[in-house]
């Protein structure tokens, strides 16, 4: 007996709502609940129960079927009704027993049912049920939220990867045909990347890569968005900018990264530069993804043909460079 | 000491104690949570009875029967159940019967305690 209770003790207990108006059978339900070292919530009425069944943290109710107020089956059926983010187990207590009733309870949203007076040892394994499918349930979305996560973001350097970046920019693509609101665009290329790689090896250019990254995600607002579009080639997304703002950004991050010294192999210390094309979403009359970023493309190619290290914007009615190269490498 | 009553007990002692997990005095803090509700539980059974409020009266009804079953009180149980049925079949004559049946199960339960105590 005393191993079954230690065993018990040892698990993560969840805390367990009682929603029950008789209180000679509440107290009794805590008695138990407690000597098998469950937390509890206790509810004497309909509308109680109701204020603590939408708490993230309660998971499993035992709801007696009749109180005042709110009775059992409506409460199963509101809370599967709001789609709480975590799922809760629900199990009603009742002191009918014709299956007509278990059935309305059931399709009211319970997951399971118990007729009073409660066999405590039936309950105990049924609470154990519970804790079970709560537990599996939360390893199912945590397995879902790592999933979207691989399948979202780019390995190496944790920014979002091809078809995330290329997702976000058609949502604000729409966004902005719909609300009005500019967006910039920037098409970033490590200059000479191969040129690092064939230097000091592909693990030091993945090392810059990956810093790089990180000095984007420190210098931008927590809604641009950072993907990688190919090897090295990046794509930030920058909401509610115009073309000038989107043309100060890139600015700034070309600054960031020339004054940086990547530290490769742990200690050699290397500059590297960007070339950098950018758009924006004012800037282009029929507006759509190609468009977009074929525009970025565009401008990157220029810049990177006028001698790297430089911001060129492109769009139909601006066009100009907002950089020239500058020799920042001292002898 | 040979007077031995020929009636059943209000409690089945017994079945109560396993229920409960066998501690005398779990089962004596319940009986007093008993008490305390049945005495409330009541007083609104007179209260409906008088305005002639079936649904009230069925819910008390309901109510004392839930924790009587609880604590295994068979005619307390069955009392209270005559008075949920009162309730529903809108039969105010059952219900003051019943009522007395109950407020006499009730002393009768309150008596055994005591004595026994």
């Amino acid at each position: 007996m005393k191993k079954i209770k230690n065993s018990a003790s040892s698990k993560n207990n969840l805390p367990i709502l009682i929603a029950e108006d008789d209180p000679v059978a509440a107290r009794l339900l805590e008695k138990k609940l407690k000597e098998w070292d469950y937390s509890i919530y206790r509810a004497e009425n309909g509308e109680k129960a109701w204020e603590l069944l939408r708490r993230p943290e309660l998971r499993i109710a035992i709801l007696d079927w009749m109180m005042p107020g709110i009775e059992g089956p409506e409460l199963c059926f509101r809370l599967r009704q709001m789609k709480k983010s975590h799922y809760t187990y629900l199990i009603l207590l009742t002191a009918k027993d014709t299956s007509f009733d278990i059935i309305q309870g059931l399709e009211a949203g319970a997951d399971d049912y118990m007729t009073k007076p409660v066999n405590f040892l039936e309950l105990k394994a049924r609470l154990q049920t519970a804790q079970r499918i709560i537990e599996l349930e939360d390893s199912l979305l945590q397995a879902q939220k790592k999933l979207i996560r691989l399948a979202t973001t780019d390995p190496l350097t944790h920014a979002w990867n091809r078809r995330a970046i290329i997702k976000f920019i058609s949502e604000e693509t729409n966004r902005y045909q719909r609300e009005g609101r500019p967006f910039g665009l920037l098409m970033i290329d490590l200059d000479n990347f191969k040129l690092i790689n064939d230097t000091y090896g592909h693990q030091s250019g993945d090392q810059v890569l990956k810093k790089m990254v990180t000095i984007f995600k420190n210098n931008l607002r927590n809604y641009d968005r950072i993907g990688r579009y190919g090897g090295d080639e990046l794509i930030i997304l920058l909401p509610a900018c115009n073309v000038y703002q989107t043309g100060t950004v890139a600015a700034h991050l070309l600054n960031l990264v020339r004054q940086n010294n990547f530290r490769i192999r742990g200690k050699t210390k290397i500059k590297v530069t960007l070339s950098i094309g950018g758009t924006a979403s004012e800037t282009i009359s029929k507006i759509n993804l190609n468009n977009l970023i074929s525009t970025a493309d565009r401008a990157l190619y220029l810049a990177k043909k006028m001698g790297r290290d430089r911001v060129i914007i492109f769009g139909d009615s601006v066009n100009y460079e907002i950089m020239e190269k500058k020799n920042v490498r001292k002898k | 000491m040979s007077e031995k009553s020929n009636f059943t007990p209000p409690i089945n002692k017994e079945e109560a104690l396993n229920r409960i997990g066998g501690e005398e005095d779990f089962l004596n803090e319940l009986l007093d949570i008993y008490r305390e509700e049945f005495e409330k539980r009541y007083a609104e059974l007179e209260k409906a009875i008088a305005e002639g409020n079936f649904q009230r009266i069925r819910e008390a009804g309901h109510s004392i029967k839930g924790a009587s079953a609880n604590l295994s009180l068979p005619a307390l149980r069955e009392a209270a159940y005559e008075m949920e049925m009162a309730g529903k079949n809108e039969d105010l004559d059952v219900a003051q019967k019943t009522l007395k049946k109950l407020k006499m199960e009730f002393e009768r339960l309150q008596n055994f305690l005591g004595y026994k105590s």
